[in-house]
């Protein structure tokens, strides 16, 4: 869908993700890295364990559909390559800390005088402006400044946040949309813009509106073992299986009301309760478990001990068939290899095999994020080892001489 | 303010609820699209019933994330099990480019409203169908929220302690990764149309795009056979990288220190200089070797220090840290402050209720967080005269008709 577009991708670790949504859609992306390869190929785990600048997965999840040179932009020489580069350029992604590129002339005012249309995406901790824009940070630091970790984990236990880290794939994906909504604005206006994105701000959005709480007047919410409090409501999402967890949407009001219907007629037919249990006002109880009201939240309380002494006596997979025959809210709590072999993803034939043929080897890749009936999303190029298209892009899209490019190998600005 | 939104001109039809489809097109509605939003009033949209309320009072028109998730859309209430319901419907598939749904596979087809019958009415709409499995395959209609779909794609597993039960990222998390996709591929089907003019439907499995974000814990398994598992706040790659308690009652401290340079600055704040040269500690594989013992260093110092100034010091000296404000105290932190996050809108029934603003900064073309939060089916009117360009006459049957509820 993009390929008449490019993408400079200028991103450290942080930010890789975006330019890779937009080379999955289509775009050739030109991933712009320092000699020696990104600060990304540093970070494992490693294929076989193995530290390479070419084996980091972290480096392999994140840079598919995209082609690599290395270029020193701290150098006027390099700088002005780029600039070359930028011409032919519709997007440039970077995640340096605010100022940094300004300051080496490559700011968005120096690149727009030379392609008007240049949409210039910066993704950085907390945005371009504010007290906070130049701190340190991350994954776990902005994981604590947007708000989702204070509400994860166990409530005796410092909150916890998902050992994979998400605060960027959280800003670069964001980075990609906005960089899409720009990219349409520009089909009218002919004109590109600049576009800073917060990574605190994109990660907000996994708090789940709880923080409009003090604005609006309503309680603190909380991490608790199992669950979350919205405000003072214990909700609990995890339950026991015989060989596990699942986590059980348990929640109640006209449109979820009757999927906990048919919860509860299960756990009736089994004899785990009666039949007043059974068919207590579930659209209403919403309200009545949200009024706070301790003899409420009692009541709910003793319905998940209810749950639990029926997921407890079911396996993950017996609750999931369970789920599926009876239109019910449960889900197997699953790992990275149950993941992989789900019968789900293979029917849909999700897992993408990519050759790497520096390592004579062939990889099972996490599939598109889409699937698009005209122009399904390919994937075209396994994640690029560091300045392999150098000689494609400097000489033969670009044009330097064969002379040129050999000079400044050997200084090291593009290495 | 005088610019053109960005997606002036951008009619969107939209059917979505709960939280990861509406989020989607409210990015759309920040940026000028004109987004349609249907609701029945047979079945009201979840997020209704669920915290934070206004005044802590819940309530269909108190819920703080209805009006987060739709701020800037005009609402419609449509009783869909009514013929008449229909003909509007096929009516604003006329008027728009766009039509977005999150049900569960299916339910669209039941009404007659699948791509495949839009189509024969419009051949170039777009069409994205959203739900938590995706519209094929045996789990299809696996149904459930963001939870759900985060337990199945392996998001619980390593979030927690080694030695308890999953903890689970918070609430319904793949509703938090999807709308990023779900507006991107919107995004691109109306340039791929631009230029092409053809419409298409898109099929957008929540848990297949948020397993995008566990990418490198997937290619672990597919790559080494390793399955990644619950880890605390401990990372493979850095040491320390904690989360370590404050002065005060469940106050906390993120601290991390990715390189030499961090832990040793991080040794001068906490007044013990002499650890930076300790050999136990010197270099990050000897650091990643004793997370232990620099965790117990680390929490003895902050455990005597209020977590804002900690914050303060350390960031100082160019060290990784943040404090854990509560989400109830963030409204108060500075920097969100000053990035305008929160937007105060006017309210029919409290005056005023306050959405988080655009998630992004647009130098030429700004978001405009300025439309009434919609109110059960206060507009709809609006949108029959005014979009469609019904009679008063036909809006009037329709209400006696009880279409509009």
């Amino acid at each position: 869908m993009l390929n008449r577009y490019r993408v400079l991708d200028l991103t450290s670790e942080r930010g890789l993700l975006c330019a890779q949504i937009l080379g999955d859609l289509g775009a050739d992306v030109i991933k712009v890295e320092p000699p020696g390869g990104s600060p990304a190929r540093r970070l494992g785990p490693f294929y076989q364990d193995r530290p390479d600048p070419d084996t980091s997965l972290v480096w392999w999840a994140y840079n598919r559909n995209k082609r690599s040179i290395t270029l020193d932009i701290t150098t006027d020489e390099g700088r002005d390559i780029l600039r070359r580069l930028v011409k032919s350029a519709h997007f440039f992604i970077e995640s340096d800390m605010p100022g940094t590129l300004a300051e080496l002339g490559l700011g968005y005012p120096e690149l727009a005088a030379d392609n008007p249309g240049l949409i210039y995406v910066s993704i950085t901790p907390f945005g371009q402006n504010g007290p906070k824009a130049s701190y340190a940070d991350s994954d776990l630091v902005i994981l604590a400044a947007g708000g989702p970790l204070i509400l994860t984990g166990d409530d005796d236990r410092p909150p916890v946040r998902v050992s994979v880290p998400q605060a960027y794939p959280h800003a670069s994906a964001a980075a990609a949309a906005a960089a899409m909504i720009a990219l349409y604005e520009s089909l009218r206006s002919g004109q590109g813009q600049y576009i800073d994105i917060s990574a605190q701000q994109a990660v907000a959005q996994a708090t789940q509106s709880t923080l409009l709480a003090a604005p609006l007047g309503d309680a603190d919410s909380q991490r608790m073992s199992g669950g979350a409090k919205l405000g003072d409501i214990p909700i609990r999402l995890i339950w026991p299986a015989r060989d596990g967890h699942v986590a059980i949407s348990y929640l109640f009001g006209s449109a979820i009301a009757h999927f906990t219907q048919r919860l509860m007629n299960w756990i009736c037919e089994e004899g785990f309760c009666d039949e007043a249990t059974r068919d207590k006002d579930w659209v209403g109880y919403g309200a009545y478990l949200f009024s706070g009201s301790q003899e409420a939240i009692d009541d709910y309380i003793g319905l998940t001990e209810l749950l639990e002494r029926f997921t407890i006596t079911k396996t993950k997979t017996e609750l999931l068939e369970g789920a599926l025959e009876r239109g019910l809210l449960i889900a197997p709590i699953t790992t990275t290899e149950e993941v992989v072999h789900s019968p789900q993803l293979a029917a849909r034939d999700y897992w993408q095999t990519l050759e790497h043929p520096e390592l004579r080897q062939s990889f099972g890749y996490p599939g598109p994020f889409a699937k698009f009936s005209t122009c399904p999303i390919s994937y075209r190029r396994r994640p690029p080892t560091v300045g392999e298209h150098n000689t494609e892009i400097y000489l033969d899209e670009l044009g330097l001489s064969r002379q040129r490019l050999a000079d400044l190998t050997t200084r090291r600005i593009i290495a | 303010m005088t610019h053109t939104d960005a997606l002036a001109g951008v009619k969107i039809l939209d059917f979505m609820w709960a939280i990861a489809g509406p989020a989607s097109t409210r990015i759309l509605a920040d940026y000028g699209a004109t987004v349609v939003r249907v609701e029945t009033t047979t079945r009201f949209d979840a997020v209704r019933t669920v915290g934070p309320f206004h005044g802590g009072k819940p309530g269909l028109e108190n819920a703080g994330m209805f009006y987060n998730m739709n701020a800037g859309k005009l609402p419609i209430t449509l009783d869909l099990a009514k013929p008449a319901a229909r003909e509007v419907v096929l009516d604003l598939v006329r008027w728009a480019d766009v039509v977005a749904e999150s049900f569960s596979p299916k339910t669209m087809q039941a009404w007659g409203f699948d791509y495949a019958s839009l189509r024969q009415l419009k051949p170039d709409i777009i069409m994205l169908s959203t739900c938590l499995m995706g519209q094929t395959g045996p789990r299809s209609r696996f149904a459930g929220f963001g939870n759900l779909a985060a337990a199945i794609s392996g998001f619980f597993h390593p979030t927690g302690w080694p030695d308890r039960p999953p903890a689970g990222p918070f609430g319904a998390y793949t509703d938090y990764i999807a709308p990023w996709y779900n507006a991107t591929a919107i995004m691109a089907a109306l340039t791929h149309k631009h230029h092409t003019g053809e419409g298409q439907h898109i099929d957008l499995s929540q848990a297949e795009a948020a397993l995008q974000f566990l990418g490198p814990a997937l290619l672990d398994y597919t790559a080494n056979g390793r399955i990644q598992g619950p880890a605390g706040n401990r990372d493979r790659n850095f040491a320390p990288h904690g989360v370590y308690p404050t002065r005060g009652h469940d106050r906390w401290i993120a601290i991390v220190a990715e390189n030499d340079q961090h832990w040793q600055a991080l040794c001068t704040v906490m007044g013990r200089p002499e650890l930076a040269n300790d050999a136990r500690f010197a270099t990050r594989t000897a650091r990643l070797d004793s997370q232990d013992e620099l965790d117990s260093l680390i929490a003895d110092w902050t455990r005597q220090h209020d977590m804002l100034e900690a914050e303060a010091h350390l960031q100082a000296q160019r060290i990784p840290a943040s404090a854990l404000r509560s989400v109830r105290d963030l409204y108060d932190d500075p920097q969100l402050q000053q990035r305008q996050h929160f937007v105060d809108l006017s309210h029919p029934k409290h005056g005023t209720t306050t959405v988080e603003g655009s998630r992004f900064k647009f130098s030429r073309t700004p978001a405009r967080v300025e439309g009434a939060a919609p109110t059960l089916g206060r507009e709809n009117a609006y949108v029959l005269e005014t979009i469609l360009g019904y009679s008063q006459e036909r809006i009037t049957e329709l209400v006696a008709a009880g279409v509009l509820e």
